[in-house]
């Protein structure tokens, strides 16, 4: 029975001591001078369904679309701490094109940030399109971006500037049939400003360390270009979106209403 | 083959938290490091002491992505497991297991594999056998007590991290696709058995206490049922023993950096069918097991069947 009993004692020893936690060995860290990096997984969707291209999708008053093309910029990122300090990304290399083209074989574009500084990050702020500020950079401020930009379609003359996001494709609706398509949307010049900021709160604490290099998942959705704040009709002239002052900012408003934060991996 | 089966089926538990995330990652205690759960039996259907070994296959569908119509990866665990009962006197017994894990996960046709040895488990139980009451009426000569086939039994014990946790694996979807869970954990059970020569159930509830590993992850606590039911056929040379049973598991959620992840919590209920045979020392035993319902990791993971096969030499 000895023996029993020494076998019994040591196994609730090990039982207690497994249950036994030793929390908040994050919150007393030093992290100064510690930089990790951080990757934003973009993922475009349409509603609960993933986006593909060349698959038609409803919408609001009958109508649905196809999409060829799907591409929009994002700048300007930074990330608030647990604290309330933010930290910005360099400007220089703070401006991206999310391009479904470039996806992943999950649909997932992935921007990965270097050197941001380690912390617990509670949210993200990022903005859709170029900000005034950039814009005034003039072209040679733009640096490799402005390439890439011309590349990728999302830039009309240098005066007009940057199309913020970028969609083609058809639609058809209760009277015509697979019609172009196309939303250009951005900033014309400097007369009208469309750049938008979106913050998302993260499901849970980004740990950002020399060590762990988060992930954040951020899902786009996609129907919310059409309905979103407000529901726009193609029938109503939303098929051919260009520099129109209302269409434009109207769309912009929309897009700005599109992400989500799906959730976040800490590894 | 037909012949190995489980044992008790007692609650086949998927543990939980296999997954993780990638939004939903979800599994990883369910899959492969539950199987030496309660759910999955600890013993035979006697009840008897032995040492054995069991091969359990299992297969998940895990949605590998965000969106409804994300594509589906296909994960298949193979687990063969060392097992025993061991007798330590009348009253108490201890049952253990070690098992290697060898799973395959498919998504789009590119296979990874993950292999090695498992969580090892080992429990000390108390088995309090209750007698029928004495007739006074009848003199009983032989001085015995008469055994009611009725018991308890209550169990103390502990999984062991013996097996490797990865934590790059839990940005699966299945957070269960490990060999191990890195944790030690507490396991409580208690279970009662009722068998005369031709009848027998067998339950059991176990509670798992989930520690966190050293990656700060902790997968949810788990709470195990089930119960089987089963008759013996005595043949010339053998005794056939058909068993159904019902199980179950539920998974709390699961917590890194203390903090709790979503879509990482689940319930699963589970049907099985099976038989032991016992021809003299050996016990043969299979039994296939289906889910019933299930709601595991926000619905991103489905169990689809599990197959269990096993030989033990009794003691």
């Amino acid at each position: 029975m000895k023996l029993l009993k020494y076998t019994f004692a040591l196994l609730a020893c090990a039982v207690i001591s497994a249950c036994s936690s030793d929390d908040d060995a994050t919150s007393t860290e030093d992290l100064s001078g510690q930089t990790g990096s951080l990757t934003l997984k973009y993922d475009n969707g349409v509603g609960d369904q993933d986006f593909l291209f060349s698959t038609s999708y409803n919408k609001s008053n009958s109508e649905s679309f196809k999409l060829d093309n799907v591409k929009y910029i994002i700048s300007n990122v930074r990330f608030t701490d647990s604290n309330g300090d933010v930290f910005m990304y360099p400007t220089e290399d703070n401006v991206f094109i999310v391009d479904e083209e470039d996806g992943n074989n999950a649909g997932e574009i992935y921007i990965t940030l270097d050197n941001v500084d380690a912390a617990d990050y509670v949210s993200v702020t990022f903005g859709v399109g170029i900000d005034q500020e950039r814009f005034a950079l003039g072209a040679e401020g733009q640096g490799d971006f402005l390439d890439l930009a011309d590349e990728k379609g999302m830039m009309w003359s240098w005066a007009t500037g940057y199309k913020f996001i970028r969609l083609d494709g058809t639609y058809t609706t209760s009277t015509v049939i697979d019609e172009p398509l196309n939303i250009h949307m951005g900033s014309v010049g400097t007369s009208l400003d469309n750049y938008k900021e979106v913050t998302l709160d993260f499901p849970n604490t980004v740990l950002v360390r020399t060590d762990k290099s988060p992930e954040v998942h951020i899902k786009a959705d996609i129907a919310k270009v059409f309905d979103g704040t407000v529901s726009v009709n193609f029938a109503d002239g939303y098929n051919q979106v260009h520099t129109d002052e209302l269409t434009t900012g109207i769309i912009a408003t929309n897009i700005s209403s599109m992400f989500e934060v799906h959730h976040v991996h800490n590894d | 083959m037909l012949f190995l089966g489980f044992a008790k089926a007692e609650a086949h538990s998927l543990k939980s938290p296999c997954t993780t995330h990638q939004p939903l990652q979800v599994l990883c205690d369910l899959c492969g490091c539950s199987t030496s759960s309660g759910s999955f039996g600890f013993g035979t259907l006697s009840n008897a002491n032995f040492v054995g070994v069991r091969y359990i296959y299992q297969n998940f569908e895990s949605r590998n992505g965000i969106f409804e119509d994300s594509p589906l990866s296909k994960e298949t665990f193979n687990t063969y497991q060392v097992w025993a009962q061991i007798p330590i006197n009348d009253s108490f017994y201890v049952t253990a297991s070690l098992p290697y894990q060898d799973l395959t996960r498919d998504f789009n046709n590119i296979k990874e594999n993950l292999n090695g040895i498992g969580d090892a488990n080992i429990i000390g139980w108390y088995k309090h056998v209750f007698y029928k009451k004495e007739d006074e009426t009848v003199i009983n000569f032989s001085g015995e007590k008469i055994a009611s086939g009725h018991s308890l039994q209550f169990g103390l014990g502990v999984k062991l991290p013996t097996g490797e946790f990865e934590q790059r694996l839990t940005d699966n979807i299945n957070p269960g696709f490990q060999v191990g869970t890195g944790s030690v954990d507490g396991i409580f059970s208690v279970g009662y058995n009722y068998g005369s020569d031709t009848f027998g159930v067998n339950t059991l509830l176990s509670y798992y206490l989930k520690g966190e590993n050293k990656n700060d992850y902790q997968f949810g606590d788990q709470f195990s049922y089930a119960v089987n039911f089963f008759t013996a056929i005595p043949k010339e040379k053998m005794n056939i023993m058909p068993f159904v049973g019902l199980s179950g598991d539920r998974y709390d959620t699961i917590t890194q950096y203390g903090e709790t992840l979503k879509d990482t919590d689940g319930s699963i209920l589970n049907a099985s069918i099976g038989t032991e045979l016992a021809i003299e020392k050996f016990i043969f035993g299979a039994s296939y097991t289906l889910p019933v319902s299930q709601n595991l990791f926000g619905e991103n993971v489905q169990s689809k069947q599990r197959l269990s096969l096993y030989v033990n030499f009794a003691l």
